[in-house]
């Protein structure tokens, strides 16, 4: 029953979303992305490793759909295997930055004043700190790897998410339903995870979407700079650190993975304001009636 | 069912020259009080009088920045500098309290039904369908039927909003009712209907009531017994309808004089 009860609320959310052409772009361009990383598992136009020296830098064709790189190898291919690795990194990114935000935003909000000034005070300092110099000092024990962008966007976006989401968990926790809660003998814990994290969804939601789309753009960032995705591993960073020299003799195998990070980044933007409306119960009457 | 710490079966309130300040301000001083086991008791007083703040530290739930003295016993629970756990499951289970503004004590983002159950869920090991089944009967109690449960509070009105207030406050029988001027926000006829609903409801649980108010016509209709507070300090209690006839301090005086003038301009207005 609860289960039911769940899918159907995650249907009326979904159908909320579609019914918004931003919501529409947001969500082609999102399962689009899934469906491609799936697929790459198990079948690419040509084999990620098969290179023809015949027809290096070849434009578009029925054979190399987007054409080939300086190896010859295929584009088209290439960028489908970066898909899944993307979305792997963007998956465990927003997971670990939610779940370091949230962390960060209940010792933030606590009840325990000495617990919150230390905790505000570190999210503070520890923000200063960019992502990339997060990410430079992890690639000097990890190497260039894509746990070092997974762990250097989850603890930027973490400390960002605290931050952020801090204003809407504070006015919570000092909300008369929390004195309510409380007089009826709710925990900490209780009051956070029915009262504080249900009312401050909506930020966390939209900064976590923001967060996937950063992910995305920091990945090819930091594989640009050699900190991130490890040569041979498939990446929409990798293809673009690979034909960024060559931009004026052949700006098609850029455009490529310029135009898809672009768009992916675009459609998760969008998509986090589009999700956050839609989660909202207040301003829902259909999601009020499930 | 998980065993509570306070085994008590009667809820008698003591309070004892008890003091709370803030920053180093004095908001309430030497106030004692008696609630009887069953007994209606009402505080009333002007604004910023010291009244919300006695019910809160009732509850050990006053702002971090303040600090009280004295004593509050609550049935065999001292509540004065008790430890967060020994107050925690006295709340809710033991007493229930029910607030001033209805639209702001519950929660936008969670339907009625799970609001007026959470208290259940914390102080009784009860199957999720007995759960359910006592919201329903504890909604149809303070008069609402069952498809409030699946409402967000947006969809009330503020009369059907502190039903469910009430409804929260009581779902566990608490043995003590901390009602924090839960009419104030409401007219006057929707007023008498929370009044007597939480009169018959606590009476019929033989349950304990903290009135407090500000308005005299509400507090003759819910309690039996008063105290009045006038600076943080007790300067009158007694019999609430004796009190109202024949005010002995000159500050009780001048409220229920000024209570008196307002009801007789309103019904000299009613008549032109």
């Amino acid at each position: 029953m609860t289960k039911s009860k769940s899918s159907s609320k995650f249907s009326i959310v979904l159908r909320l979303i579609w019914r918004r052409g931003e919501g529409k772009f947001a969500l082609i361009v999102l399962a689009s992305w899934v469906v491609v990383s799936l697929v790459s598992l198990v079948w690419t136009p040509q084999s990620l490793w098969a290179t023809d020296g015949y027809h290096v830098w070849a434009k578009p064709s029925v054979a190399h759909w987007l054409g080939t790189d300086g190896t010859g190898a295929d584009v088209f291919s290439w960028l489908m295997a970066g898909a899944r690795t993307n979305l792997f990194i963007a998956i465990l990114a927003v997971v670990f930055a939610g779940a370091l935000g949230i962390l960060l935003m209940s010792a933030m909000v606590s009840r325990n004043s000495a617990l919150s000034n230390v905790s505000v005070v570190a999210v503070d300092a520890l923000i200063s700190i960019p992502t990339v110099l997060i990410a430079l000092i992890l690639a000097v024990p990890m190497g260039a790897s894509v746990a070092v962008v997974i762990i250097a966007c989850g603890i930027g976006y973490g400390l960002n998410l605290a931050r952020i989401a801090r204003p809407q968990a504070l006015l919570a926790a000092n909300s008369d339903y929390v004195g309510s809660a409380l007089s009826y003998g709710a925990s900490g814990f209780s009051v956070m995870l029915h009262h504080i994290l249900p009312n401050a969804m909506p930020t966390i939601m939209v900064q976590l979407s923001l967060s996937a789309g950063t992910a995305v753009l920091a990945e090819s960032g930091l594989t640009y700079l050699g900190f991130g995705v490890p040569s041979g591993v498939p990446s929409w960073g990798h293809s673009l650190a690979t034909s960024v020299k060559f931009i004026n003799v052949y700006p098609l195998t850029v455009l490529w993975p310029g135009l898809i990070v672009t768009i992916v980044v675009v459609a998760l933007n969008v998509f986090g304001d589009v999700l956050r409306d839609a989660i909202d119960p207040v301003t829902n009457p259909e999601l009020r009636r499930s | 069912m998980r065993m509570p710490k306070w085994k008590g079966k009667f809820m008698i309130v003591e309070a004892k020259r008890l003091g709370i300040s803030i920053a180093g301000k004095s908001i309430v001083s030497s106030v004692d009080l008696h609630i009887g086991d069953g007994e209606r008791v009402g505080l009333i007083g002007s604004s910023g009088s010291g009244k919300s703040m006695i019910s809160k530290a009732m509850l050990g739930l006053l702002p971090t920045n303040a600090t009280a003295e004295g004593s509050v016993m609550l049935g065999d629970t001292q509540v004065i500098g008790a430890d967060e756990t020994v107050l925690a499951s006295l709340r809710g289970r033991y007493v229930g309290a029910v607030f001033q503004n209805p639209a702001s004590s519950l929660n936008p983002v969670l339907i009625v039904g799970k609001q007026v159950e959470l208290p259940l869920k914390l102080h009784y090991d009860l199957d999720k369908a007995d759960r359910q089944k006592r919201v329903i009967a504890m909604l149809e109690k303070v008069g609402l039927d069952e498809a409030t449960a699946n409402k967000y509070p947006s969809e009330l009105s503020g009369g059907q909003q502190q039903r469910v207030g009430i409804a929260t406050a009581l779902i566990t029988s608490p043995r003590l009712i901390i009602a924090d001027e839960p009419t104030t926000a409401l007219d006057s006829i929707t007023q008498r209907q929370i009044v007597d609903l939480l009169v018959t409801l606590v009476d019929k649980a033989g349950a304990s009531m903290l009135f407090i108010t500000h308005d005299f016509s509400v507090l003759a209709r819910a309690t039996t017994r008063c105290y009045v507070l006038d600076d943080g300090q007790v300067i009158e209690s007694g019999d609430t309808a004796d009190l109202l006839d024949n005010p002995q301090n000159a500050q009780t005086k001048k409220l229920v004089g000024a209570a008196r003038e307002l009801t007789l301009q309103r019904k000299q207005d009613c008549d032109d």
